[in-house]
């Protein structure tokens, strides 16, 4: 973990979501790394401008969904057969068709279960603090009509004063340094 | 993005020639041979199979009717994948509607194979042979049949008989040709048209539509009863309508995607056909193939839970006696293989993966139609065994489909690929993410 302090990054504010990813675009084929995207909406074009192809929470879902199947699954078995046998009309205590209901309902469960809880720890939340919120244009736009690119100090190729022209090429409304 | 000026910039044109490739024409002409070879096989078995068992031309009847259940859920379940879609919307409906049409267009092939179980039905059914109570009791006496078909055969007599067979066959018939006719006409009013006439056309499918899903659902299900669960006379299930209406779905999605992907190596499909619109049709396919087991295992656990004697014979006759090894590949080539495939996102946007699984799904239909049909007879019913007659559930189906498909490609050419006088048109010719 690095120190906290200092420069967070620097971040371009821009009109239009066109704009800000012709500038992700470019800045990722310029060979920065450390940088994100911030949108009021989703704009997957955006994701895909800094290099997001994929993530992790279909794994995650596949996993929980699987788990939670396989959870419930073991637990009829283990009650039916072994903890608590009653005959049932003659029925075997292993009667695999009645255990596959409730399992299917835990694995979809489990699956959404994992792929909302999943996308929240994926995305870093919960989060109380976050130094992009020190500057007063991202808290009065980011949420509601701006968008806006952060070039992150973290990035080897980050320098205050060349990274500041470099995003101002891109014409946005205004750059800011962004302090922890 | 819609509040982006370069967007449109970027949007590709429609070629100015919408109709379907040369290569079409390639495709019906191994079809057609394929049907002759399969032809000629599936008639060389049947004699090898009267000479083995008796049951030659049986056989070749059992596997015509699973052959023209196939024929008939393309045909059929494309019309209604059609109406469901001018119901529904989306954009994944250009690349389907036409090839949809053209699977409805075949109906008049699908009436010959029907005509032929008609003509042999007595081969088929048993109510066919017992038409009157003095019948049944003769053959009860003789021998010739259970008790408990004998109450079946005199209780559901109004229904099972040969005279409604045959009329509620020509009324279905009636009904989904007057459908496909009404619908394919009005289509190319459509594309006559200019596009201030669109919201109109839309209203006038949907309205055509909605209450053609509903009077289909019905005159399936009776379809579906005559032809296929009539073959058992002693046993019903209130979900079997609704199993066939889902298989089609499932086979009809399958072969429409096969159908589109594979067009789309040249023009006009090659302009349309986006990842996008192919990854939907990728997911509505795995709906399917989820709402398919559902029905199927719903159905299942009802009858193993109530195990009542006259219900749960149906199954075991199913299951037992080397059936089981069929149904387990019907639940892995059904269910398995295509939901672990299509849960993956790469596969669904991979043309030619995502072919290979609707090729098994297509399979898998025509192996579950096997399971349905054969041990409704009372030589396979708990006895799967090989004989010559076995193999014409390869043969008879393969050349009837064959045929069809071959005929589905005359239909196909005979209009342009791409519906022109639609709102979405616009949006798919615009490009998917590569232009913010």
């Amino acid at each position: 973990m690095p120190a906290r302090e200092g420069t967070y990054g620097l971040l371009a504010e821009f009109e239009t979501p066109g704009d800000l990813v012709r500038a992700a675009r470019q800045a990722h084929q310029d060979g920065w790394r450390r940088m994100d995207c911030y949108t009021p909406y989703p704009v997957e074009e955006a994701a895909e401008a800094i290099g997001f192809h994929r993530n992790k929470v279909p794994l995650i879902t596949l996993i929980g969904g699987l788990l939670g199947g396989a959870a419930m699954f073991g637990l009829e078995t283990w009650i039916s057969v072994l903890a608590y046998p009653l005959n049932i009309a003659g029925r075997p205590t292993y009667s695999w068709p009645a255990f596959i209901v409730p399992a299917y309902e835990w694995t979809i469960l489990w699956a959404g279960l994992s792929a909302g809880f999943g996308m929240l720890a994926l995305c870093g939340l919960p989060a109380l603090y976050h130094p992009l919120f020190n500057a007063p244009n991202f808290r009065d736009g980011a949420t509601t009509d701006k968008f806006f690119l952060c070039l992150e100090a973290l990035d080897p190729k980050f320098d205050l004063h060349e990274t500041k022209a470099y995003l101002g090429e891109f014409k946005p409304n205004s750059v800011v340094e962004v302090n922890y | 993005m819609a509040n982006d000026s370069h967007a449109s910039s970027h949007a590709k044109t429609l070629p100015a020639e919408l109709g379907a490739p040369a290569f079409v024409d390639g495709w019906r002409n191994r079809a057609l041979m394929t049907g002759v070879v399969f032809s000629v096989i599936a008639l060389i078995l049947a004699f090898l199979g009267q000479s083995q068992d008796h049951l030659g031309w049986d056989h070749f009847l059992r596997a015509w009717t699973l052959g023209t259940v196939i024929t008939w859920g393309f045909a059929v379940g494309g019309l209604t994948l059609l109406m469901v879609q001018y119901c529904s919307g989306g954009k994944w409906g250009l690349l389907l509607r036409r090839p949809l049409e053209a699977m409805s267009r075949t109906l008049p092939l699908v009436f010959v194979y029907w005509v032929v179980i008609a003509i042999f039905m007595k081969r088929l059914y048993l109510w066919a042979n017992y038409t009157s109570v003095s019948a049944t009791a003769a053959g009860l006496k003789a021998g010739l049949i259970t008790e408990i078909e004998a109450h079946c055969l005199n209780f559901k007599r109004p229904m099972l008989n040969p005279f409604a067979f045959l009329w509620v066959g020509l009324l279905c018939f009636a009904i989904w040709g007057l459908y496909a006719w009404r619908l394919n006409a009005l289509a190319l009013q459509r594309d006559a048209q200019g596009p201030e006439t669109t919201p109109y056309w839309i209203k006038k499918f949907e309205n055509v539509s909605g209450l053609g899903i509903v009077i289909y659902s019905a005159t399936m299900t009776a379809a579906a009863i005559y032809w296929v669960m009539s073959i058992d006379v002693t046993w019903f299930s209130t979900v079997y309508g609704l199993l066939f209406l889902v298989e089609q779905g499932f086979q009809v999605l399958a072969l429409g995607i096969i159908v589109a992907l594979s067009l789309a190596k040249a023009e006009p499909f090659k302009t349309i056909l986006r990842q996008t619109e192919q990854h939907d049709l990728g997911k509505l396919t795995f709906a399917f193939v989820m709402l398919n087991i559902y029905l199927n295992f719903g159905q299942f656990l009802i009858i193993w839970s109530g195990n009542l004697p006259n219900e749960i014979n149906w199954y075991l006759d199913r299951i037992r006696g080397g059936w089981g090894v069929i149904i387990t590949l019907d639940f892995l080539f059904h269910w398995l293989v295509p939901f672990t495939m299509l849960l993956s996102r790469d596969l669904k946007r991979n043309k030619r993966r995502l072919i290979l699984v609707c090729q098994i799904m297509i399979f898998a239909v025509a192996l579950n139609q096997f399971w349905l049909i054969e041990p409704s007879f009372k030589d396979a019913a708990r006895n799967l065994h090989l004989s010559w007659g076995i193999l014409e559930y390869i043969a008879v189906p393969v050349a009837m489909t064959a045929f069809w498909i071959a005929y589905f490609c005359t239909r196909l050419k005979t209009r342009p690929l791409v519906q022109v006088n639609d709102p979405h048109l616009k949006e798919i010719l615009e490009p998917e993410h590569a232009h913010a």
